[in-house]
């Protein structure tokens, strides 16, 4: 069997593979490296699927923290493991979307998952899961409403600042005007779907279109992201986990290759 | 084998330590220093004025003065050298010269004369039409006007025999550059990512003829070993390959820079004089024969055509392209360039640099995922 774990910024996703490439879990955990995200997630996997590490033939760690999981055979970046973990949950896509906490990436495949082309947002947080976490909280809800209340949204509310310390002030703002919340939310996930719209220009957007990524399960943002590109985008099938599902296709691929190189 | 290592051991450790190796050239030499700002500087006069011509490339400091004049939102070599100037690191040099190719540059000209009083200006403005016989002119008068104003700083005249000795050697010195870049890059073992950048920075710091005799004989040491193989091949562009931390991670996934078109490296020395002439009309000729850099005019836009063929020339897998923040001559080429590459099929990949950068984690899966799509 062949274990993918990814350790994110805000949350920690492991996946499991058998041989024969079957996927057989993945568990997410809400909380990011540097914390026990990661164990809790592994304990949780093993006490369902009920294997023994001896197993586990090969190990491939991605995500912000990949460089700090002292048990990987090897690290890739989650770049590659999106690519290779969507290609393997929707084998017709050629772009992906991944928002993540920390940064947002735009990534162009083949039809084998390798990546053709990439762009990140730059060292900033507008554009990413940070600047929603921020709208979150200013509009005094969780994350995960966002995208209920953007459903809602009647009129138009603008946030024009691309950083988020700004588009904070821009938020708070526009509520103390009388905006309604709903319309403020629609407003937020409007500035990052054109911010993310923005780094699909630089890679150029081949149909078809998934997101994956924690961000992916926000169905308004979607539609906004959609209506943005002018193209349709489908949220990845275990979209919070694509990076380890990917990373658990590769452990496979590298362990298989190993092999073959030593008969 | 020794020597070559000890070549490279000093040349690294001279590179990293800038004020210090100043100090001890000027020491050696008996030569004060003068300041030479990005991009470009006619250095040979300085040299022929008996200075000690020094690169001001900036560097990673904290900026707590420099805030005065040039905002967050400006390029940081700039703001580092204001930085630098305001509290006397530049104290010793006996004046700077500052090319105005750019707008941060025209206003740090001011900027400076205000800033740093203590050591004298010399702006070097060149003609925007360089080719034109006017602007050959114009740059002839404006090189002299920089001869005069060294002779009155130095207290000697510069004659014609110096300017031409010291053309001769600057034309030595770019000769010897490229045939390192050659030799480095079919030794990327031996010359890392990060070597080769501090192999040509050092130069900034180094009397000239000293440095050509060094940087000759590593690239003769490098010519007899054999050709040394690599995971993955890269062409740089760019203002700068800095912070270093960024060649690191190219070193520890054995990425090699095969050539570069970076304004702090080749550009420098790529574009060789012609073979007639005085030498003040040799260094008019050869501004006018820069090609494919963003701060001297060229409306045909050659920089990619140039990229792909230094790609195909050294068997590149892909170009890096390292975008100063906030550099607008060299974001305003990006989307020209990147529009060729990509025609070509050539992968290209964006790294967003500045001089106080510390963290390096988005950079590292930026690169790593352009080395894993040779995987």
């Amino acid at each position: 069997m062949y274990l993918g774990v990814d350790i994110g910024s805000s949350s920690s996703k492991v996946a499991l593979l058998s041989g024969e490439k079957k996927l057989l879990s993945t568990k997410v955990v809400n909380l990011g490296t540097g914390t026990k995200g990661v164990q809790t997630a592994l304990d949780e996997l093993r006490a369902e699927v009920g294997i023994p590490a001896e197993q586990i033939l090969y190990t491939v760690a991605t995500g912000y923290g990949r460089l700090l999981y002292k048990g990987a055979d090897k690290q890739l970046t989650e770049i590659t493991c999106h690519a290779k973990g969507i290609s393997y949950l929707m084998s017709h896509v050629r772009t992906i979307v991944d928002i993540g906490g920390q940064d947002s990436k735009v990534i162009r495949i083949d039809d084998s998952g390798k990546v053709v082309n990439f762009a990140m947002n730059e060292k900033c947080a507008a554009g990413t899961g940070r600047f929603l976490e921020v709208m979150a909280r200013v509009l005094g809800c969780k994350i995960e409403e966002l995208s209920e209340l953007a459903a809602q949204s009647t009129q138009d509310v603008a946030i024009s600042s691309v950083c988020t310390v700004f588009a904070e002030s821009e938020v708070i703002s526009q509520l103390s005007q009388g905006a309604h919340p709903n319309d403020v939310a629609c407003g937020a996930l409007r500035a990052v779907a054109k911010r993310v719209a923005g780094l699909c220009s630089r890679v150029g957007v081949v149909e078809q279109i998934a997101m994956s990524g924690g961000v992916a399960l926000n169905s308004a943002m979607v539609d906004i992201l959609a209506a943005e590109l002018g193209y349709p985008v489908t949220p990845a099938p275990n979209a919070q986990a694509a990076g380890a599902v990917g990373a658990a296709v590769l452990a496979r691929e590298l362990y298989e290759k190993g092999m073959r190189q030593q008969a | 084998m020794n020597s070559a290592n000890a070549i490279i051991e000093s040349l690294c450790e001279k590179a990293a330590h800038p004020a210090r190796t100043v100090m001890e050239s000027c020491k050696e030499t008996g030569k004060a220093a003068v300041g030479c700002f990005p991009i470009y500087t006619p250095e040979e006069l300085v040299y022929a004025a008996g200075f000690l011509p020094v690169g001001m490339w900036g560097g990673n400091t904290e900026i707590k003065l420099a805030d005065r004049y040039l905002q967050g939102f400006c390029c940081s070599i700039m703001r580092t050298n204001i930085e630098f100037g305001m509290r006397g690191v530049y104290g010793k040099l006996k004046a700077v010269l500052l090319p105005t190719l750019c707008d941060t540059l025209k206003c740090v000209c001011e900027n400076w004369k205000v800033a740093v009083p203590k050591v004298p200006l010399i702006p070097v403005v060149y003609p925007q039409n360089r080719t034109l016989p006017s602007g050959e002119v114009y740059l002839r008068e404006e090189l002299e006007r920089i001869r005069t104003e060294l002779s009155r700083i130095s207290g000697e005249e510069m004659t014609q025999s110096h300017i031409e000795a010291a053309f001769a050697l600057y034309e030595n010195y770019r000769r010897a550059m490229r045939a390192f870049c050659e030799a480095a890059s079919t030794h990327p073992k031996t010359i890392n990512a990060k070597t080769r950048h501090l192999m040509i920075k050092a130069g900034y710091f180094l009397d000239k003829a000293d440095y050509t005799l060094q940087i000759s004989a590593l690239t003769e040491y490098l010519n007899q070993l054999p050709e040394e193989p690599c995971a993955m091949r890269v062409v740089a562009t760019g203002l700068l390959s800095e912070p270093v931390g960024l060649l690191d991670i190219l070193a520890e996934h054995d990425i090699a820079i095969v050539a570069d078109d970076l304004a702090q490296e080749s550009r420098q020395f790529r574009t060789p004089a012609r073979e007639t002439g005085d030498a003040i009309s040799r260094m008019v000729w050869r501004t006018a024969d820069m090609r494919g850099c963003p701060f001297l005019f060229e409306p045909e836009k050659t920089r990619g055509e140039m990229l792909i063929d230094l790609v195909r020339a050294h068997r590149a897998d892909a170009v890096i392209a390292f975008q100063m923040k906030f550099c607008d001559p060299e974001e305003f080429d990006y989307p020209i360039y990147k529009a060729e590459l990509e025609e070509a099929g050539i992968p290209l990949l964006y790294l967003e640099v500045e001089q106080q950068m510390d963290s390096f984690n988005q950079s590292r899966t930026r690169i790593e995922s352009l080395s894993e799509m040779l995987i």
